[in-house]
């Protein structure tokens, strides 16, 4: 900052002693002139001692002032960068968590796309299910139609036997008529390798239809166990995600939540930057009574300097009236020269007037 | 393109806060440290306010505003004059000078933005 005034290095004020007052003088003019030459030197001593002591003084308040508002603008600044940092930083995670949850520009949410395509996988699977339901319906019956079919073929291999039973019986009784029974002994003998052959036919049939029926079975089985794994994967995976949805809902909302507190909280603190910002002038405020009060002091000086002047005279003998008329003009001089204002009027840091004309 | 704002104080404190103030609004801010220095600053710059300080060193805000006002180029720029000076008589040295406004020491924030938003 430019000063106004030249700074002086702090010395120590001196106050020296005044004009010893032990030399009576012989006359009364004499006295006169003696008395006022002391007081004169007394003056100026003082005040030249006053301006001494205070100058530096005003100067290092200026100093230390100066060094305050330097330091309260940095933190200041430090302040209100981190603010904006996390203001920024709010707003990204804020962004995020939206993104994370919520469609792009169509209003969509994230956590019903979720649902909907796990509904659509859970439907799938459903009918899947459904499909594997009715297939093991199926195969039930067609192992009911095949165990009919061994019962069916159960009666053939009996009417089978039978029929073999009754060949042997005419075979016998063609033996009974002899030559008679001969040709029947032949149709006999036929209709018993006839029913040997249904038998044997009958029989690997009914394994045939027993093996196939164990097939169905074991494919019952399993459809039955697919079906059911599907329908308890598909539901147990859409109640999963739907405590993740409602868990990343939760999430989000407390992420908001935490988000607008930090707005909040980020809002009062721009507010009391403003405070801050209003209070650190302060600086120049009092840099500028110091000025005005250091240009007084210079005032003061100047008033040492005509006395010790009017001293100076007196002692080289010379005559009261010019001396103290040239001093008169001198205090004449020096208080036009003062401080006509009062460089800082307003006793608090409130915010000042506005006029716009 | 930002707007640019030429703040004119002696004192740095004030010249930082007034900067501080503006840049947090996203005005372009060049900063003088008194009137010789402003219209050195001023020179071939395109301006869309002025504020400025009224007890400087080398050239005071008044001398200033008058001498800009005399540019073509400043002729309708607005200049608010802010300092601790807050006599009617002062204020009225300042709108003959040419200023816009006058904005008594310390300034709030807010309130100079809001001078700052109807001015420019």
């Amino acid at each position: 900052m430019t000063s106004w005034f030249q700074s002086t290095p702090k010395a120590e004020p001196v106050i020296e002693p005044g004009p010893s007052l032990s030399l009576p003088p012989p006359t009364a003019a004499v006295e006169s002139n003696d008395v006022l030459q002391r007081l004169a030197a007394r003056e100026a001593s003082m005040l030249e001692a006053q301006v001494n002591f205070l100058t530096p003084e005003l100067l290092q308040v200026d100093s230390l002032v100066r060094e305050a508002a330097g330091t309260l603008e940095d933190a200041l600044k430090t302040l209100n960068k981190s603010v904006t940092q996390q203001h920024l930083l709010a707003g990204e995670i804020q962004a995020a968590m939206h993104g994370s949850l919520q469609g792009e520009g169509e209003g969509e949410s994230m956590g019903g796309t979720i649902m909907g395509t796990l509904d659509g996988f859970v439907h799938h699977i459903t009918e899947i299910s459904e499909s594997t339901g009715l297939l093991v319906e199926q195969v039930d019956e067609i192992r009911e139609r095949s165990e009919r079919m061994e019962e069916m073929l159960g009666e053939l291999t009996e009417i089978a036997g039978r029929t073999h039973l009754l060949s042997l019986n005419a075979s016998i009784e063609a033996a009974h008529a002899r030559q008679f029974g001969a040709g029947f002994a032949v149709v006999a003998g036929e209709v018993s390798k006839l029913a040997d052959r249904s038998t044997a036919l009958s029989s690997t049939i009914q394994e045939q239809i027993h093996g196939t029926r164990q097939a169905l079975e074991r494919t019952d089985a399993h459809m039955q166990s697919i079906a059911s794994k599907d329908m308890d994967v598909a539901l147990r995976s859409k109640e999963q995600a739907q405590e993740l949805v409602q868990s990343l809902q939760i999430t989000n909302f407390i992420v908001r939540d935490l988000v607008g507190q930090l707005e909040e909280n980020a809002g009062k603190v721009a507010q009391q930057v403003g405070h801050v910002v209003r209070s650190l002038q302060f600086e120049d405020l009092v840099h500028q009574t110091l000025v005005a009060c250091l240009k007084e002091l210079g005032n003061l000086l100047d008033q040492s300097q005509a006395w010790k002047a009017l001293e100076g005279r007196l002692a080289a003998g010379e005559p009261q009236g010019p001396a103290l008329a040239d001093l008169e003009a001198k205090l004449v001089e020096i208080e036009g020269a003062r401080v006509q204002f009062r460089a800082v009027k307003s006793g608090s840091l409130a915010a000042g007037e506005v006029d716009l004309f | 393109m930002a707007r640019c704002i030429l703040t004119v104080d002696d004192s740095s404190t004030m010249r930082q806060m007034i900067t501080f103030t503006l840049k947090g609004a996203n005005f372009d801010v060049v900063e003088a440290e008194d009137g010789v220095h402003a219209l050195e600053v001023a020179k071939g710059r395109k301006l869309d306010l002025i504020i400025t300080d009224v007890n400087m060193p080398r050239m005071d805000g008044l001398t200033l505003v008058a001498r800009l006002r005399a540019l073509p180029e400043f002729k309708f720029t607005p200049i608010l004059v802010l300092t601790t000076e807050s006599d009617q008589s002062m204020k009225m040295r300042g709108k003959e000078a040419g200023a816009t406004g006058w904005i008594v020491k310390p300034f709030s924030p807010e309130k100079l933005m809001d001078v700052v938003n109807k001015v420019i």
